[in-house]
């Protein structure tokens, strides 16, 4: 086989398809160099995965950047004074349990 | 579905041939994620803290709850998408916590048995509320002739676009529309990937998931987005 021939052969390896589905690999690194060379030999033909992969890496980073909302000081409040009134209450109750058990 | 890497096979430079742009990215790693979790200053300090919470001491409760809350929110929130619901299911959260404390037996980290409290309480609640707006994902995933090529071409990049279309917080709220279309279990991978930085396997611990299929939601999860995003554009989705 010439190298050209092989060349070719090698850009066909992969197609769009495949492209998609090693995409999440490819973007973390976790391709073996084998089928790596054929991913970005396929990319250097063909446009389309190339928008593809583009997008693709622009969605996740974009997710990456969203922002959770904190959680407010009046809430964390809240949720607090709810918590230490139910530990009062349970501790009230087996107080009792204890009280009524050994009386 | 994918090949994984020999260490001995030489590496690939991707960024000397095409640019940083469709180079692989580095992903938050795990001790990158681990790092911005909050923590006690060490291991030990968890570990004394853990005991106490475990003999019902309230001091240690509450240093937990100050440690935790923040981040077991924002988890929370993100996957439930309402933020009246979210104080609801972190209340029940540390509740549980408190109560369950001797449940906790070190099989896994104190972090990842908080989470998974979090993400399961946030799941039953979506549940129970019946408010999920899931959508088919078929309709915006990539589709293919029979010969494997991009069944629509040319495939537009509009990754560049995006900005100057729309201002950050108009995409980071289109987004974030199209998460709370994710299936529930789907959306909390990608909270917990995505937004959280855990590794696959943490959150394989975390779900109860086989971390193949923790790859293979997280995969699908992302080509929705992308395609929602591409139709948001006015581009196909496919």
């Amino acid at each position: 086989m010439t190298k050209r021939e092989a060349t070719a052969k090698a850009l066909t390896n992969k197609s769009c398809r495949q492209m998609t589905d090693l995409v999440f690999d490819y973007l973390n690194d976790k391709l073996t160099p084998s089928v790596k060379r054929d991913f970005e030999q396929h990319l250097s033909i063909c446009p389309d995965c190339v928008s593809f992969l583009k997008t693709y890496k622009r969605t996740v980073t974009t997710t990456r950047s969203i922002q959770a909302e904190r959680l407010p000081p009046k809430v964390r409040e809240n949720i607090l004074a709810f918590l230490r009134k139910r530990i009062r209450r349970i501790g009230a109750y087996l107080t009792f349990l204890a009280t009524y058990f050994t009386a | 579905m994918l090949a994984y890497k020999n260490e001995a096979e030489r590496s690939y430079s991707s960024e000397k041939l095409y640019g940083t742009s469709i180079a692989p990215m580095s992903r938050r790693t795990s001790s990158t994620a681990i790092m911005s979790r909050p923590r006690p200053r060490t291991g030990q300090d968890e570990t004394f803290l853990i005991e106490r919470l475990k003999a019902g001491d309230q001091d240690a409760f509450e240093t937990i709850f100050n440690l935790y809350s923040p981040k077991l929110y924002g988890v929370a929130q993100r996957i439930l998408g309402e933020v009246a619901d979210t104080e609801e299911v972190i209340q029940d959260v540390f509740w549980t916590v408190y109560r369950k404390a001797k449940m906790f037996r070190g099989h896994s980290q104190f972090s990842t048995w908080l989470y998974r409290l979090t993400v399961n309480a946030a799941l039953g609640k979506i549940r129970r509320s019946k408010k999920n707006r899931e959508v088919e994902y078929e309709e915006f995933l990539p589709k293919f002739q029979n010969d494997g090529h991009h069944s629509v071409r040319p495939v537009v990049d509009w990754s560049d676009t995006l900005d100057e279309q729309y201002a950050k917080q108009e995409i980071q709220q289109l987004l974030a529309n199209a998460l709370n279309q994710l299936k529930p279990i789907d959306k909390s991978v990608v909270v917990l990937s995505d937004l959280e930085g855990m590794s696959d396997k943490e959150i394989a611990a975390t779900l109860s998931l086989t971390v193949s299929a923790v790859k293979t939601r997280l995969h699908r999860a992302r080509l929705f987005l992308r395609g929602k995003l591409a139709v948001q554009l006015g581009h196909s989705a496919v």
